[in-house]
């Protein structure tokens, strides 16, 4: 759940080019790929919409500028919402979220845990809140059972002792990166192309339509061409600038909401506040660790994002009234991401009370842009999405991703997290249990230069260190497979650093300071990296 | 027990402290909650090179050049009589390869890296272990266009693990006899330290004896043999030298009479134990090694609760994690030149090593040099008091 959208994009490294063109490579025309929908974005849209045109077999290639969930799926909670939520204020989107909880519960064992949510109320919050939330999740459909506060602190003993009632909803703890991870699988099962670390850089059109994009690998420069019938323009906040390219417009309001991270799971069960969505109102349990959050402030770029002192400690306080811990805990990452929502479907200056819902926008030119949604709902997006394309080429045949298990989960360890003590040896990151043969396996099958990508498939260097011993390891590991030179694996070692740097900081006090001297021993120290 | 020297805190400035008090007669004590810093370190002694540039406000230059010197003499001297001799001299740096093969300035190395320092532009020949987690030889590859390599089977993946296989001699033989089928050509032979938990003389010895290669040790990272023997080397000297040591708890409370701190209490489970000093070092380290806390506000310090000096008006972090020079690197206890701190009640407190204000070890590189020269002389002025 660690959260690269603040990026910058990788440079090519020094002396690529020449030795490519040296080795030949250069020599060949540019690489050309010819298929029926070209998709751009690898977030849980995007890869929803490849898993569903695989199965009712239409070609495809999905083009993601960096790993799966870059943007906001992999920088959101991690919440698969019941609903409850929305239940008092969005009854239709409270719908939604409960019928797609239940299909994901089902179809995706093993990227959901069912952890169970609570609403607590604490003191000061209105009693009228509540009848109003327990009506409407009872009209919405959405199950619910009141604790009283002793029996509520039976099941999480770290909650306020304070609190006068909890109700329970079935909120799921979710892992958005394995869920891209798994539908993409089921596409290239179906011989679907999904070409991470791919660019688009520009939309080809000929006659007024769309026809295909260019993409460039974001590592070597190569640039290549993807022809195809239709474009679906799946890339979140990044949506505009994708539209622009081809000469159309999507108007979006982004909005900014960050979240830390406890190196504790302080909570078995989600935490809600029994009272109107605010700020810092969400705790989530996810694997060895809690996320707390959000915020919401508008922003203009979707990327170089920052956060501030304030935002953190709005956060650590409204997260330390639902669960007192979190004000002394040892936070080890904050990370913060854009929400895509759409302009125009609310007046209010609050980008929070701007409906999640989601809308299909045909550009008439060949690409269609599917925004805003959430993460709960993004399987019903994609069937949404694939509808219409079926309707535009004219085939009838139906969904089926709401009752095919996610392909893949097999080859996941699945909850409780204990699992994967079960096959432990050579361990190369000790916080996360995560062994050689691991990495070894990533290294091969995706055939990464990126370090986020192994850490996205094997959690390595999302611990308590974050990373501060088993990057090192893992460059080390995909030099002996040739995969990065020397050269290059202490770049992407600096860049590594530099951007977990950017996310330890705002959070850095009490024991992670610790730690973080530490690491700075290591890698200014005895690395030698702070010399040039 | 009544101790006239109470060191607080095990690393390299409290052990100098302590062997050098102990030896001038003095009963000594040393507490620490647990292992220092410097048993995960390079086991390098870090002076700054050629002192161009330490700053007016950095404690060596309290110090002053002559007792820098007199200093790391001194530590030369202890760790020879101790077994595990320092290479090197005192103003000028010599260079050791690090796992990432960068070249990199220190000033004393122990002897089992000397030859790095030769080792520049000449054939290089890296002996590693397999499947060994934290040293990879593949970085070697562009720094040296003679390269070559050869992977040893120990059976084991740690450091640790592969240094203690080393001090069996059965394994040490198994190890020579297959380095003697690898006909090694290069001049230089490197391998990761892991040569034996005590010093490897002997052994590299042997291996350029039956080599005919120049042999170095490069350190890898955390846990690092060569700290960890540095380590145990001074700890063990200081305790022949009769110092008393109590280690693994923190201290729960202080006793003070007027103006003098009396006695500490030490956090035993179920049996505090009370030490009374007639005098204290606090050694205690930064923040990594617990003797200041960074509070969301404000930096405490952990025993005395002493003032902590950081400079005003800026944040606490830079925005690089490359940049060296954070604000935080300057926090610490200021001293007088006696190294007692200013505005403290107490006349009978001492403060030596990276604890102090301005030390900024990340941007001088003079970790284990400072803690050194002002171990020893806090400890210098500590026993001008106790007359």
């Amino acid at each position: 759940m660690i959260q690269y959208n603040c990026d910058p994009p990788p440079k090519v490294a020094e002396g690529y080019l020449e030795r490519r063109e040296q080795e030949g490579y250069m020599k060949l025309r540019i690489k050309m790929i010819k298929t029926d929908v070209i998709i751009i974005g690898g977030g849980a849209t995007g890869t929803g919409v490849a898993r569903d045109l695989a199965l009712r077999g239409i070609d495809h290639c999905l083009l993601e500028k960096k790993d799966f969930a870059a943007g906001a799926t992999g920088a959101c909670h991690g919440l698969l919402h019941s609903g409850g939520r929305y239940a008092v204020n969005d009854p239709e989107a409270a719908r939604e979220c409960i019928s797609e909880n239940q299909i994901l519960r089902k179809i995706g064992k093993k990227c959901v845990e069912f952890t169970e949510g609570l609403f607590v109320r604490l003191p000061g919050d209105t009693l009228e809140y509540r009848d109003d939330f327990l009506e409407s999740c009872h009209r919405t459909g959405i199950s619910t059972e009141i604790f009283s506060a002793s029996k509520a602190l039976g099941l999480v003993p770290n909650l306020n002792p304070a609190l006068e009632e909890a109700v329970k909803v079935p909120d799921c703890s979710i892992d958005p990166f394995r869920l891209c991870m798994l539908n993409a699988e089921s596409s290239s099962l179906r011989g679907g192309k999904i070409l991470t670390h791919h660019k688009v850089i520009e939309v080809i059109k000929e006659r007024g339509n769309c026809v295909g994009v260019k993409a460039q690998e974001q590592f070597s420069g190569e640039i290549i061409e993807i022809r195809g019938k239709v474009i679906i323009n799946a890339s979140g906040a990044w949506g505009s600038i994708v539209a622009k390219m081809s000469g159309s417009d999507v108007p979006m309001n982004l909005s900014k909401g960050s979240l830390i991270i406890a190196n504790h799971r302080l909570t078995s069960m989600v935490i809600n506040r029994l009272r109107p969505a605010s700020n810092g109102d969400i705790i989530v349990p996810n694997e060895t660790v809690s996320l707390a959050g959000t915020t919401s402030i508008h922003v203009n770029d979707p990327e170089n994002l920052s956060i501030s002192p304030e935002e953190i400690g709005l956060i650590t306080s409204e997260a330390s009234q639902m669960v007192p811990e979190f004000d002394s805990v040892r936070l080890i990452r904050s990370y913060t991401g854009v929400r895509p929502l759409l302009k125009g479907d609310s007046h209010s200056d609050d980008d929070r009370a701007i409906s999640r819902g989601f809308r299909i926008i045909d550009h008439k030119n060949g690409m269609f842009s599917i925004m805003g949604g959430k993460l709960t709902t993004y399987r019903l997006m994609a069937e949404k999405m694939t509808d219409r394309i079926m309707e535009h080429f004219g085939i009838n045949v139906p969904c089926t991703t709401a009752e095919k298990p996610l392909e893949g989960q097999n080859q996941l360890s699945g909850y409780p997290v204990s699992n994967r003590i079960e096959k432990l040896d050579d361990i190369i990151c000790e916080c996360e249990l995560v062994t050689r043969k691991d990495v070894e396996k990533v290294i091969d099958s995706v055939g990464t230069k990126y370090i986020g990508d192994i850490q996205h498939r094997t959690r390595l260097g999302m611990g308590p260190c974050q990373g501060g011993f088993c990057t090192y390891r893992a460059l080390g590991m995909m030099q002996e497979k040739g995969k990065v030179t020397s050269g290059e694996s202490i770049r992407v070692l600096r860049e590594f650093l530099d951007r977990r740097y950017r996310g330890i900081r705002p959070v850095l006090w009490g024991d992670q300071m610790r730690e973080e001297q530490l690491v700075e021993g290591i890698y200014l120290g005895i690395l030698g990296l702070a010399d040039k | 027990m009544k101790y006239d020297v109470v060191i607080i805190g095990g690393g390299m400035t409290g052990l100098i402290s302590s062997i050098y008090l102990s030896s001038k007669g003095l009963k000594t004590a040393v507490v620490s909650k647990g292992d220092p810093v410097c048993s995960i370190s390079s086991g390098c002694i870090d002076v700054a090179g050629d002192f161009q540039g330490i700053p007016d406000d950095h404690p060596y230059t309290m110090a002053g050049r002559e007792k820098v010197r007199s200093a790391l003499m001194y530590f030369k001297e202890i760790m020879k009589d101790a077994g595990l001799p320092y290479w090197g001299e005192v103003f000028e740096n010599r260079s050791i390869y690090t796992p990432i093969a960068k070249k990199r300035e220190t000033c004393l190395v122990p002897f089992s890296m000397k030859n790095a320092d030769g080792a520049k532009g000449k054939s290089l020949h890296i002996i590693s272990f397999q499947g060994m987690k934290d040293f990879f030889p593949g970085y070697f590859k562009e720094d040296t266009s003679d390269f070559n390599c050869s992977l040893f089977d120990a059976g084991t993946l740690t450091t640790v693990g592969i240094a203690t296989k080393f001090d069996d001699p059965a394994f040490r033989e198994q190890f020579i006899l297959w380095l003697k089928e690898c006909r090694i050509q290069e001049e230089f032979i490197g391998i990761p330290a892991v040569l034996g938990t005590k010093n490897p003389q002997k052994l590299i010895d042997q291996i350029e004896l039956v080599t005919g290669c120049k042999v170095f040790e490069i350190p890898t990272l955390p846990p690092s043999m060569p700290g960890l023997r540095l380590f145990r080397k001074l700890k063990s000297y200081s305790s022949l030298q009769g110092v008393d040591f109590f280690w693994g708890h923190g201290i729960s409370e202080i006793t003070e009479e007027e103006n003098l701190v009396t006695s500490l209490i030490i956090d035993q489970p179920g049996r505090p134990t009370i030490i009374e000093g007639r005098s204290f070092i606090l050694t205690t380290g930064s923040f990594v090694s617990g003797g200041l806390f960074a509070e969301k506000e404000s930096i405490r310090e952990t025993v005395f609760n002493l003032p902590v000096s950081i400079p005003p008006g800026k944040p606490r972090l830079n925005d690089s994690f490359f940049d060296t020079e954070q604000p935080l690197g300057r926090a610490g206890i200021r001293v007088s030149s006696h190294y007692q701190p200013v505005d403290s009640p107490w006349k009978n407190i001492f403060v030596a090593g990276s604890i102090l204000e301005n030390s900024q070890i990340m941007k001088y590189h003079c970790g284990h040099g400072l803690a050194i020269v002002t171990g020893l002389d806090a400890a210098e002025n500590c026993e001008e008091y106790l007359k």
